[in-house]
């Protein structure tokens, strides 16, 4: 218990030495303040380690039946998601810290700019660590501030732009989670977790939504919760503020991409056994997941910088992440945003020096055409084929046939096997790029790759699900909510299927030198895409249009109406 | 035991003779606006030491405590000046009033709310200006609500009922009785804005529970539609504003709007309520101080346009104007927060329509104040404006306000109205009350 209060306490005093003291000892107390923050890890790995050994620790200062005359009822309830989040965030937290004490040296503002990751790192424990859902939403809000004030430059006009709408996107979603916990508090009278899963669970109640139609209690209020978490986690269409942000220091992006954008994805998951209770919220996931990834995966392949270029890699691996939870493999979704918030903030740390040097070197980075293969080499091309479509295939028998497990009625192990293939087909079609590296070590890596890949989502299928989540039933319970029809699976799956096959054979008669017939109109869309996709398909400007034509329409009331602004 | 009805005069006394002594320094500027600054004290202490002696409102005490308090807030930040002396003075007489409207009976209450109307509609007609035609309207509005408070002490319901419901929406600002709202934010003269913007709210709040379970069911619902449409409206107006006392008059009209709304629903004032009036109120107040702080330094009639940057060159006043805005944008942890989230949760739906339109003004909030502080705070330094930080007193004045709201936002409603439980709770039996 005592290990728990230290993680968050200790950042804050982090954000009190490094804010209070004089100018002329603020680089000392910036190092020094990296210290706390280290010992915020070390508590937070205790408290993990606690929580796996002794159960789910609750800390509560107030009275659970009065939380309605709290405004803001505050109190810890650390289970194993919430223990493993702490762990994450001060963990990147302590990279990210040490790294910007040398990163932002001698920048004016480098105080404002420590403090205020601190005070974000402990703004982020609160809310995962948060026993209701007010308090959550509390920090969720504080959350969306400091957000804007970390993307802030004071006198840097594009900075100020994106910064203003990073806050006002974040606030239309904020204000539809307002409404769902409204919604909720009405429904089921309680704002802690484990009673409001409980009682929604019981209460099966339906809302009038007029003409005669209706929806349950658990999807409206779910969707409602859906859009709060799409305005943090940047999915489509409101996406666009994360590239919009891009302006900010380096590491407040490698903080974003690690831990702040993954806070939708923790709301979903905090909240999956409501979540489970409505499948329609859980399709409205997958499909806003799935074109979130799609779009945001195309869009960095069109674009011409290297912020950008992350921004919308991460857009499209948040979309993956919602994706999964709308295919009820949460404990995936978890795993997943680890990953990639410990990949993305590796690579942001990084693309600061990268931006630096190629300032200094206008030919950094090299590209030697001259020296990369021709073609593929017969060797990495049967290494590929093999690995990425007969290994996945034989499994897919061994699975089925002799261990038994009946694919074609669970969804969810299917779900799993292809997430596999899936990234280890992309995996190994990247490894086709070391073209100037000899074939068998190119077929290694591409063995290795798969081994790896099998092995990672195992640990994330077998440990990692029973760690989160030790109740089987509870589990398949998700899966089964998120069972889409039979028909639209089959057809996804093929459809990926086919898709992934096309991509192989693809890039096989390209490297051989052959022409692939591709008809004029696909060739023509190709080429017409290109251009929006690398303008982002124009939601600034869309965004920037909506604005105006909003404010024209303000104006033009304000004029009409005779009141004091004439 | 000191008798309730003689101790609510004792309080009520303390500011009014106050204002009555401040008149020996009228020379003095400076020495009457420290006087007032005493007194005020004295009766926000007063008030504390015995408040708990008073019969408790249906709302609470926290508006008795929040008005000798704001009065000190608006007077400390005030700059000190021979044209400001009657404001001084009229702040102590304004929480004379105020403190006889919330602790004496219905009748008194109603002579000083109706005095208290005369007293500010006197003050706009002295400091009218040819230039302000609108101020007419505001005059006439409150001059409305003084006849309405008056013909409720004189007549029986219905025609009372009405009546006060009239004087309410005068001081309460609701649509199409806001007009008196705007006016005396954007008019009255030194920190008496700052100061009515968070007494007459209060005050008549303090009269709906008697008012609102006597008038019809139709009165109700026509005072939910007002409510709402004004919510909006005060939203719409609030992000047309270029001019930052009006941007904050229409934008506490639409949060006001908003209280309207939650309150007709429930058909009385609760703790809750007073929450959410006193800290819309106080944080107007404290934005108003705020901008009264650069009218100071780059004159009275300046534009917002005109300044910018004051974030590098005042990072004193950026940081408190900062916490000023969230707290009345109704962000967390700050007390506008708390009182929304307070109606929200224990307030039933009227209508689904009316919870997004409440929503909506609510997320237009985020638009037009934040707007507002962006603009002056950041952009770049202008080299024509000497940027000069907050003097004492005007920290004192704005760190009062931003802890005062804080404090607010994490104390439990409980705090100021212990009878209140707080246990009405709208389970999953009465959903059905969501879409009614």
């Amino acid at each position: 218990m005592t290990f728990t209060l230290l993680v968050p306490l200790l950042l804050l005093v982090a954000t009190g030495l490094v804010l209070i003291g004089s100018d002329r000892s603020r680089h000392a107390r910036a190092k020094i303040a990296a210290y706390p923050i280290g010992v915020a890890f070390l508590a937070a790995v205790t408290t993990l380690f606690q929580v796996a050994t002794e159960g789910p620790i609750a800390l509560q200062f107030y009275d659970l039946s009065s939380v309605g005359t709290f405004a803001i009822p505050i109190g810890f309830y650390i289970d194993r998601l919430s223990a493993v989040m702490m762990t994450l965030i001060t963990g990147v937290s302590v990279i990210i810290y040490t790294y910007s004490i040398g990163y932002m040296y001698q920048d004016a503002h480098a105080r404002r700019y420590l403090a205020m990751i601190c005070l974000t790192d402990f703004v982020l424990i609160c809310m995962v660590a948060s026993s209701n859902l007010m308090m959550l939403f509390l920090f969720w809000q504080v959350l969306s501030y400091l957000l804007y004030v970390l993307a802030h430059n004071h006198a840097h006009a594009g900075t100020l732009t994106g910064a203003f709408k990073t806050f006002t996107v974040l606030r239309v979603a904020d204000t539809a989670f307002l409404a769902g916990i409204a919604l909720a508090y009405q429904l089921y009278g309680t704002l802690e977790f484990q009673d409001l899963f409980l009682r929604a669970a019981e209460a099966r109640i339906n809302l009038p939504l007029g003409f005669g139609m209706e929806v349950s209690g658990a999807t409206a209020v779910t969707v409602l919760f859906f859009v709060g978490a799409m305005g943090k986690s940047a999915q489509f269409p409101i996406h666009f503020w994360l590239p919009g942000s891009l302006f900010a220091p380096t590491p407040v992006h490698a903080l974003l991409h690690a831990g702040i954008i993954n806070a939708g994805g923790f709301l979903i998951n905090r909240l999956a056994p409501l979540f489970a209770l409505s499948s329609t919220t859980l399709h409205v996931a997958f499909v806003i997941g799935t074109l979130t990834a799609f779009l945001g995966a195309t869009m960095m392949l069109a674009q011409n910088d290297i912020k950008k270029t992350l921004g919308f890699s991460t857009i499209g691996q948040m979309g993956y992440m919602i994706m999964e939870c709308g295919l009820g493999a949460f404990s995936l979704a978890v795993f997943h945003l680890i990953a990639h918030g410990l990949f993305k903030a590796t690579v942001f740390l990084n693309c600061g020096n990268v931006i630096h040097k190629a300032r200094h070197e206008p030919h950094f980075p090299h590209i030697d055409h001259q020296r990369e293969e021709e073609g593929l080499s017969r060797m990495t091309w049967v290494t590929g084929c093999v690995t990425s479509l007969l290994i996945p295939l034989f499994i897919l028998l061994l699975t089925h046939g002799v261990l038994r497990i009946p694919l074609l009625e669970s969804q969810g192990t299917v779900i799993f096997l292809f997430f596999i293939w899936i990234t280890s087909s992309q995996a190994i079609l990247t490894l086709t790029r070391l073209r100037q590296v000899a074939s068998w070590k190119v077929s290694a890596a591409m063995l290795m790759t798969l081994l790896f890949i099998v092995f990672v989502y195992l640990f994330a299928v077998e440990s990692f699900t029973a760690f989160l989540y030790p109740d089987p039933d509870e589990v398949a319970s998700f899966f089964k909510a998120a069972d889409l029809p039979d028909w639209l699976f089959d057809f996804i799956i093929l459809a990926a299927t086919i898709l992934m096959i096309a991509s192989w054979s693809y890039l096989y008669m390209t490297a051989h030198g052959r022409t692939v017939r591709i008809p004029r109109w696909i060739d023509n869309l190709r080429i017409r895409l290109y251009l929006p996709f690398m303008n982002r398909l124009y939601a600034d400007e869309l965004h920037q249009l909506l604005g105006d034509s909003l404010m024209r329409l303000v104006h033009q009331f304000d004029k009409r109406e005779r009141g004091w602004s004439q | 035991m000191m008798d309730g009805a003689l101790l609510s005069w004792l309080l009520a006394g303390i500011p009014l003779l106050g204002a009555l002594g401040s008149l020996l320094f009228w020379p003095n500027a400076d020495r009457l606006k420290f006087f007032s600054i005493l007194w005020s004290a004295v009766s926000c202490a007063s008030i504390i030491g015995f408040a708990g002696y008073l019969a408790m409102p249906p709302e609470g005490f926290l508006p008795l405590y929040l008005l000798p308090l704001t009065a000190v807030i608006s007077l400390l930040a005030q700059p000190v000046h021979d044209d400001y002396r009657q404001s001084y003075i009229m702040t102590l007489v304004c929480l004379g009033l105020g403190l006889i409207v919330l602790t004496c009976p219905p009748l008194m209450g109603n002579l000083a709310l109706a005095l208290l109307l005369v007293l500010v509609a006197s003050l706009l007609y002295r400091h009218h200006s040819a230039l302000w035609p609108m101020s007419w309207w505001g005059i006439g509005t409150y001059s409305l609500g003084a006849l309405c408070a008056l013909l409720a002490v004189a007549v029986d319901p219905p025609v009372s009922s009405v009546a006060s419901l009239v004087t309410c929406a005068v001081l309460l600002p609701l649509v199409p009785f806001h007009d008196g709202h705007l006016t005396a934010l954007t008019r009255l003269p030194g920190n008496l804005p700052a100061f009515v913007v968070v007494l007459l709210p209060i005050a008549g709040l303090h009269e709906l529970p008697h008012v609102l379970p006597t008038v019809p069911d139709v009165v109700a619902w026509t005072v939910s539609f007002f409510a709402l449409l004004g919510a909006l409206y005060g939203a719409v107006k609030a992000l047309a504003q270029s001019r930052v006392r009006l941007l904050l008059a229409y934008g506490s009209l639409s949060f006001f709007s908003m209280l309207w709304w939650f309150v007709a629903a429930t058909r009385t004032a609760t703790p809750r309520a007073a929450l959410m009036a006193g800290t819309v109120g106080l944080a107007t107040s404290g934005l108003l101080i705020a901008w009264q702080v650069v009218r100071t330094r780059y004159g009275d009639d300046i534009d917002p346009q005109a300044v910018s940057g004051l974030a590098s060159g005042m990072p004193q006043y950026a940081v408190l104007l900062s916490l000023l805005a969230l707290a009345a944008m109704g962000l967390p942890p700050f007390g506008v927060f708390a009182g929304f989230m307070g109606l929200l949760l224990n307030a039933p739906f009227p209508s689904t329509l009316g919870l997004f339109i409440t929503l909506l003004a609510w997320l237009a909030a985020s638009w037009y104040i934040m707007q507002m502080v962006q603009r002056l705070l950041y952009g770049t330094r202008r080299q024509e404006l000497r940027y000069t930080d907050v003097l004492k007193t005007e920290l004192a004045s704005l760190v009062m306000a931003v802890l005062v709201l804080l404090a607010l936002g994490l104390a439990p409603a409980t705090l100021f109205a212990p009878a209140h439980t707080g246990a009405e709770t709208v389970s999953a039996k009465e959903s059905s009350t969501w879409n009614r």
